[in-house]
């Protein structure tokens, strides 16, 4: 179903980009393959993470959107919820019952109505709001816990770095 | 003793128990197709061992009198979608006339959904799925061009994905009568989205009413369980309805059955 799947991710790319979400740009790496798109998320506002651009990486499987695609950030970023090779690990990136993090019951699935779209918001929402019950990093869980000012100074280092500063 | 667990920081657990999950996942898919041919009810009861008596005894002394043979689908988790999807398909395809109306709320289906808030986007592929194989059923597809469509991994999937959708739009249409059904806390578009949307969730009651009202397809399923009695419970769906399709439930997996 390789054919479903580019067709799919094709008109995802010009949903993208007629109706950009606030904050995030996305897309394929190049015109030859639709199954490696990189994305640029914009720090939210008010957040340590502010000011920041940030680029990962989202790789979709071959029978994209039964399954969720994979997400890696490309550049520094200490946050529970992102390993330290830069893995993002949300409840949207994972189908139910495929669940190492042990999500609670409420959190939103992946299905094949989810889009790139619905992920970046997320992962939007996840830099505002980490989520420390289920740590990726259990280190920056455990900074952003019990030393928010070491945390913040650590994330302020990362968005300098991801301007180039 | 088994031998001891040494965490490695720089290994990808998640990764590994996926590779696992998804090993066991291709050996279940050799062995049973998503649909099968109509099959006798003695390869049904070979599947129990002869100490297992309530079981043969059910299969043997009442559902072989009662039916005439099975078709057995895989226990991927969409067995309830894919065993109603084909039988549904089947006997349209002997009903022309319910094939027209079933057709119509097929084609509305799309546009209520997106009523609902789906994006567009991520349900057309889906809708054109569904409708392209109605199509073929409206123009005298055969039965063993249907089997093929069911069995062809990509087809079947997209089919078994838009009658999750008619399910969850139904769902979320009437989620004032049906959220009272729910536990714990949940809205109902969360349960939709956690319990009906995604592939490989079991259904429910819920879904089984959802999806039978929906599309005005009654269905009756047989309840071939370890419960002590010697013929199976059944249950028709919506309640005091006249079934057209039968559906053999066993803990956990939904076969076809046919009279």
């Amino acid at each position: 179903m390789a054919g479903s799947a580019l067709k799919r991710l094709m008109a995802e790319y010009k949903q993208m980009t007629l109706n950009p979400p606030e904050g995030i740009i996305a897309g394929p790496v190049n015109e030859e393959n639709f199954f490696e798109w990189e994305a640029l998320i914009m720090g939210p506002e008010g957040t340590c993470f502010e000011g920041g651009v940030f680029p990962a990486r989202l790789t979709f499987p071959p029978d994209y959107p039964l399954g969720p695609p994979k997400m890696k950030f490309t550049c520094d970023l200490f946050h529970p919820n992102i390993y330290s090779d830069g893995r993002v690990c949300i409840s949207i990136l994972h189908a139910p019952g495929d669940d190492p993090m042990g999500y609670e019951t409420s959190a939103e699935r992946w299905s094949p109505v989810q889009s790139v779209e619905k992920i970046l918001l997320s992962v939007v929402s996840m830099l505002a709001e980490p989520n420390d019950e289920s740590a990726a990093n259990v280190d920056a869980a455990k900074m952003w816990r019990e030393e928010r000012d070491k945390f913040e100074e650590i994330a302020e280092k990362h968005v300098k770095k991801s301007l180039g500063l | 003793m088994a031998e001891e667990f040494v965490f490695d920081p720089n290994k990808n657990y998640d990764d590994a128990t996926m590779a696992q999950l998804q090993k066991m996942e291709k050996e279940i898919a050799e062995n049973q197709k998503l649909i099968s041919d109509r099959v006798s009810f003695d390869s049904l009861s070979e599947e129990y061992a002869k100490e297992d008596e309530i079981y043969r005894t059910k299969i043997q002394q009442d559902l072989k009198n009662r039916y005439k043979c099975v078709r057995k689908t895989r226990g991927d988790g969409n067995c309830f979608f894919r065993a109603f999807g084909f039988a549904c398909l089947e006997n349209l395809s002997n009903d022309k006339s319910q094939l027209q109306r079933f057709l119509e709320v097929a084609k509305q289906s799309k546009s209520e959904l997106v009523s609902l808030g789906f994006p567009e986007f991520t349900i057309e592929d889906f809708h054109e799925t569904f409708m392209d194989v109605l199509t073929k059923v409206e123009n005298d597809c055969t039965l063993e061009e249907l089997l093929e469509t069911f069995n062809d991994q990509g087809l079947s999937d997209y089919i078994v994905v838009y009658l999750r959708l008619i399910v969850s739009g139904y769902l979320q249409k009437e989620s004032d009568f049906y959220s009272s059904f729910l536990e714990g806390d949940r809205t109902m578009k969360e349960f939709c989205n956690q319990e009906v949307e995604p592939m490989g969730k079991e259904s429910d009651h819920i879904h089984i009413i959802a999806l039978t009202s929906s599309l005005g397809v009654p269905v009756r399923v047989e309840y071939l369980d370890r419960a002590g009695t010697s013929t199976c419970n059944h249950h028709d769906f919506p309640e005091d309805s006249t079934p057209v399709i039968t559906l053999l439930y066993r803990p956990g997996h939904y076969d076809i059955l046919y009279s």
